[in-house]
């Protein structure tokens, strides 16, 4: 077809394969880092700062999710890509609301999961990425969770697909189990790149654990395990409330709701009751 | 003399890298100081400090309680409170980390500060990354204060309807979908129609791409950044030789 | 149109409905479009004239955006769509390079990513590749032909409205489209960038391009078009000459407005309040209030700041009165306004409210005296259905029973209450007007404060908000209305006022 047609050829599907292989290679480093650094932990780390742990965990987590990246964006609707940089301020600016609240968590993740829920898993993860490499600009601190990010994108939108988001109780429930997964892989980040967490009530909860003796990245695993969970649980629950708020026209414009039914009682042939 | 945003993406990166790799408080501390300096005549060092501090107080904070008081590997105890114990290895740890990060952070930040987006992106197109990634730094960049204030329009415009934010921690946290409602519905809508213009002026079709902005290349900028590109390599195979971990056998 | 001249475009729309929709945004529409014509599209707040637009353009795809019954055809390129997936998928980039869509918000048509105007300009062009040297060419030709020459440099963000409606026309004719299709090209301008747009328009013609404008008034260039249609309820109900149209059922029926202005809306003034103003006490209240914006180097508050908007301002209202207050862009108008509830603060003077100064309350506890109702309903609207909105935090003050009431009775004034079911964000522009300002008036609020309420309603809007506004006042409440619109001022008013060097003087 030239590129002068008034329209577009049938959906292609050659190119399809090498994007699945880059997709399973990142995931593949993602997880591979995961193990090499639970297994080869440092046993004493009073030697010094764990800068090998920290290069493995950095260049192993960041491989993965550039590659997720390049894998996912070029094939993205645009009426997707233009939602990016939209979760992404809303990643940053509703966490700041939800922050005047008082209440002990992040909330850093509600654009990326109401992405997630419109468009499917791999906007998810790509939404995640990018959030964490966009918002790096001015906090490069956020650079190293680029892999957590992108899985809880990912998780989310796999929740969605099952239709997790169809019953609101549920949605809750697949954010506590997020939680535990993203939790307990973005340890090994805090515990060798930043040596601990950057904020005094997490920070007191490793303290507590490290007083037992626990070693640095089992006492931070287990802080996750605790404070993770919650938050991505109130994350989804926030996101589910926003989708159902929103009109049919706007949520029905994703092929991904409609094809997947994600949202409950939507259905396109009844009219909303 | 101007420097290509892949010069100083580079140049950043790789000394973030090799501090890393290094993992001596002393050099740690001197490239500290070297992007003070440097953020100084370049004239942003108010912001760049600024946006460090909100980030590195906090971890510096929780680096120093944690480690300085609970590190059951030290072994020479300064002082010690019940289950705390103040040992020099813990204080030396939060020390390492703390100076590592900060560097880390500062070199990376004077980046973001001194950059030209409009270059980076077009710089960006010219290597053939997908535009798709430079659309979204853009965008973002520019979103990030109509966002802000169209949050402040919706305030206003419900607190004239005499809605008020008070009350216990279930009534604002009920007040605050209100806020988001509008906010969420809004931004999604114009993202809908900002994509219908992307996609009818030609944004995501297949076939060649070329760019108007034209960046400035010189050669010797090539050089330098193949150079620090070597030596930070070298950094990180010198770290990993050094301390290649021996899987400890059960 | 006669046989012999060839058209550009050709669309015969059986139906179009939207992924979700429930009923069809179109349909029945068909047209005909010459090169180097010009053609109006009329129709009331949510006739479908922009959807219908959208859909010529290939902003609005068949099987992408809805379901596409009918067929469209390119200078003899045919399409048919049947609604089934075996329907042509339209290539939106090579379609809209040859008909251009420019919405009414022209900020939605940059791409937000490019840091100049040239840029801007030029980002279509990138995307197809064109060569650079190509480029620059067409950049510079685009911008003198709508005249942005000397602000190539600048940064779109930082464009007037008006430079702004025509940087997104220059973004669509760089590509040199046959067909160009504009949505309210004239909404919002002044009298000068309006002339401006509308000469543009004539020399696109004038060089062969067929324009489209889509509109809700019979504004000066409608009055230009050789070709007029209708559309009502998402039906052409009408298409002809304007001669033909122009005082026909159709026309009268669809909700457009026949002249910019809203004057024409309304028959005729409303008479004065029924009762004698001089009996009654004054409810809102300003004295000598003086305000100004901070200026760029920290300056001393008071009567010297040299950026005042106001100064000394006197203003009374009591029970019943309706009130405009017109002035200029950028006289102080919403500024005033803000300062009622204490959205804004005065520098000096005092703003009393049923005689009490507001200074130390709250704004959420001034809103329970003073409604104000700003120009995007948008932002003000968060509920499920319509009913739920306007009902919302009344329960606290009516329990369940009266709040659902008082709900229903504020739906019926501005006379929505066939619509309390639906989505607040379904209704068209100008019903969530009026929704948000029934929202405003079940909470029954003394002063009722209106931000340019004429602005984008049809004229069916405008008329049922004359209605709501005047029972408003019967029913004792004071009505404050500001508008650049002074036509519009002095049918909805009975007292009228302007700003002047921040002050207020009668008119």
């Amino acid at each position: 077809m030239s590129s002068s047609s008034l329209t577009l050829p049938e959906a292609r599907k050659a190119a399809s394969r090498n994007r699945r292989i880059l997709e399973i290679l990142g995931a593949a480093a993602i997880a591979g880092t995961y193990i090499f650094l639970v297994l080869t932990q440092p046993a004493d780390i009073a030697n010094g700062p764990a800068s090998f742990s920290a290069l493995v965990a950095l260049g192993g987590f960041l491989l993965g999710a550039v590659l997720l990246i390049v894998a996912v964006l070029p094939v993205l609707p645009t009426s997707t890509l233009v939602l990016i940089p939209v979760a992404l301020v809303l990643n940053v600016v509703l966490g700041q609301v939800m922050g005047s609240t008082g209440l002990p968590f992040y909330f850093d993740a509600i654009g990326t999961v109401l992405i997630a829920v419109l468009a499917g898993p791999a906007a998810g993860a790509a939404t995640g990425a990018l959030s964490s490499i966009v918002w790096s600009f001015f906090n490069p601190t956020v650079l190293p969770f680029a892999a957590g990010a992108a899985l809880i994108g990912f998780l989310a939108g796999l929740a969605a697909r099952s239709g997790l988001f169809r019953r609101f109780y549920l949605a809750p429930v697949a954010g506590f189990i997020t939680g535990i997964v993203a939790g307990v892989v973005s340890a090994p980040i805090a515990a060798f790149v930043f040596g601990g967490t950057s904020g005094v009530g997490t920070g007191a909860i490793v303290s507590a654990f490290r007083a037992m003796g626990d070693t640095l990245l089992a006492a931070i695993t287990k802080q996750a395990l605790i404070s993770d969970p919650m938050d991505k649980a109130i994350v989804f629950a926030i996101a589910a409330m926003l989708v159902y708020a929103l009109p049919r026209r706007t949520t029905f414009q994703f092929p991904f709701v409609r094809r997947f039914r994600v949202l409950a009682g939507k259905a396109p042939a009844a009219p909303a009751s | 003399m101007r420097l290509h945003p892949f010069t100083a993406l580079t140049a950043a990166a790789c000394t973030a890298v090799a501090t890393t790799a290094a993992a001596s408080w002393p050099l740690s501390v001197a490239v500290v100081v070297a992007t003070a300096v440097l953020a100084a005549r370049a004239r942003v060092a108010g912001r760049v400090l600024f946006a460090a501090a909100v980030t590195m107080a906090p971890l510096c904070l929780s680096l120093l309680v944690l480690h300085g008081l609970f590190f059951p590997e030290g072994r020479t105890v300064l002082a010690e409170w019940g289950p705390a114990r103040v040992t020099a290895e813990g204080l030396e740890f939060a020390l390492d980390l703390a100076t590592r990060t900060s560097a880390c952070v500062l070199v990376l930040l004077l980046f973001s500060f001194t950059v030209s987006v409009p270059d980076l992106v077009s710089a960006l197109a010219a290597r053939s990354v997908p535009p798709q990634f430079g659309f979204v730094l853009a965008s973002t960049l520019t979103l990030v204060p109509a966002i802000a204030a169209r949050l402040d329009r919706i305030r206003q415009a419900q607190e004239a309807r005499g809605l008020l934010l008070r009350g216990g921690l279930l009534s604002r946290l009920g007040a605050l979908r209100l806020q988001m409602v509008p906010l969420v519905l809004g931004l999604i809508d114009d993202a809908g129609i900002r994509a219908q213009a992307l996609e009818a002026r030609g944004f995501g079709a297949p076939g060649p791409h070329t760019i108007f902005r034209h960046v400035e290349d010189p050669p010797r900028q090539r050089i330098f950044r193949a150079v620090a590109l070597v030596l930070a390599a070298m950094a990180v195979v010198l770290r990993l030789l050094a301390s290649w971990p021996e899987v400890a056998s059960p | 149109m006669t046989a012999a001249t060839r058209a550009a475009l050709r669309a015969g729309i059986d139906e179009f409905t939207f992924h979700g929709g429930t009923a069809p945004a179109l349909r029945g529409v068909g047209l005909e479009i010459a090169p180097g014509s010009l053609t109006a599209v009329l129709g009331g707040s949510g006739s479908g004239k922009s959807t219908l637009g959208k859909v010529l353009a290939g902003w609005l795809r068949a099987g992408h955006s809805g379901a596409l019954r009918g067929s469209l055809e390119l200078f003899g390129t045919r399409l048919d769509f049947r609604g089934s997936a075996g329907d042509p998928r339209i290539n939106p980039a090579e379609w809209s390079r040859r008909v251009c869509f420019v919405p009414q918000d022209a900020a939605a048509m940059l791409s937000t990513v490019r840091s100049t105007v040239a840029e801007e300009l030029a980002f279509g062009l990138e995307n197809r590749g064109t060569p650079r040297q190509d480029m620059l060419v067409a950049v510079e030709r685009a911008a003198a032909g709508i005249g942005l020459s000397a602000l190539l440099d600048r940064d779109p963000a930082t464009l007037s409205g008006g430079e702004l409606r025509r940087l997104a026309v220059g973004c669509a004719v760089i590509t040199e489209p046959d067909v160009l299709v504009l949505d309210e090209p004239l909404a919002s301008l002044d009298a000068a960038g309006a002339a401006q747009m509308a000469d543009l328009i004539r020399s696109l013609v004038a060089r062969g391009v067929a324009v489209v404008v889509l509109g809700h008034s019979v504004d000066r260039l409608a009055l230009q078009a050789g070709h007029w249609i209708v559309l009502d309820g998402g039906i052409a109900t009408a298409a002809g000459s304007p001669a033909h149209i122009m005082g026909s059922p159709e026309l009268d029926a669809s909700g457009v407005r026949l002249s910019a202005p809203a004057a024409s809306a309304l028959p005729a003034a409303p008479p004065g309040p029924a009762f004698n103003l001089g009996d009654v006490p004054v409810i809102l209240e300003l004295q000598g209030v003086g305000f100004g914006y901070p200026a760029a180097s920290p300056g001393r508050p008071g009567r010297a700041t040299e950026n005042a908007v106001l100064r000394d301002l006197d203003f009374s209202l009591r029970p019943g009165e309706i009130v405009a207050i017109t002035g200029p862009n950028g006289a102080g108008k919403s500024t005033l306004l803000r300062l009622f509830n204490g959205l804004l603060r005065p520098s000096y003077g005092d703003v009393r409210v049923g005689g009490n100064s507001i200074a130390s309350m709250p704004v959420g506890g001034v809103a329970a005296s003073v409604g104000l109702l700003f120009q995007q309903p948008r932002d003000q609207l968060f509920e499920r259905t319509a009913l739920r909105e306007v009902r919302f935090g009344l329960r606290q003050l009516l329990g369940s029973e009266g709040a659902d009431a008082r709900a229903r009775a504020a739906l019926e004034d501005v006379g929505l209450s066939a619509a309390a079911s639906v989505h607040p964000a379904d209704l068209p522009a100008s019903q969530q007007r009026l929704l948000a300002l029934a929202s405003v008036l079940a909470r029954d609020p003394a002063v009722i404060a209106l931000d340019e309420p004429s602005v984008g309603l049809d004229r069916h809007g405008v008329e049922r908000l004359g209605r709501a506004v005047e029972q408003a006042a019967a029913r004792g409440k004071g009505v404050v209305l500001v508008t650049h619109d002074a036509g519009y001022a002095r049918t909805a008013a009975y007292r009228n006022l302007q700003i002047d060097a921040g002050r207020l003087r009668e008119v």
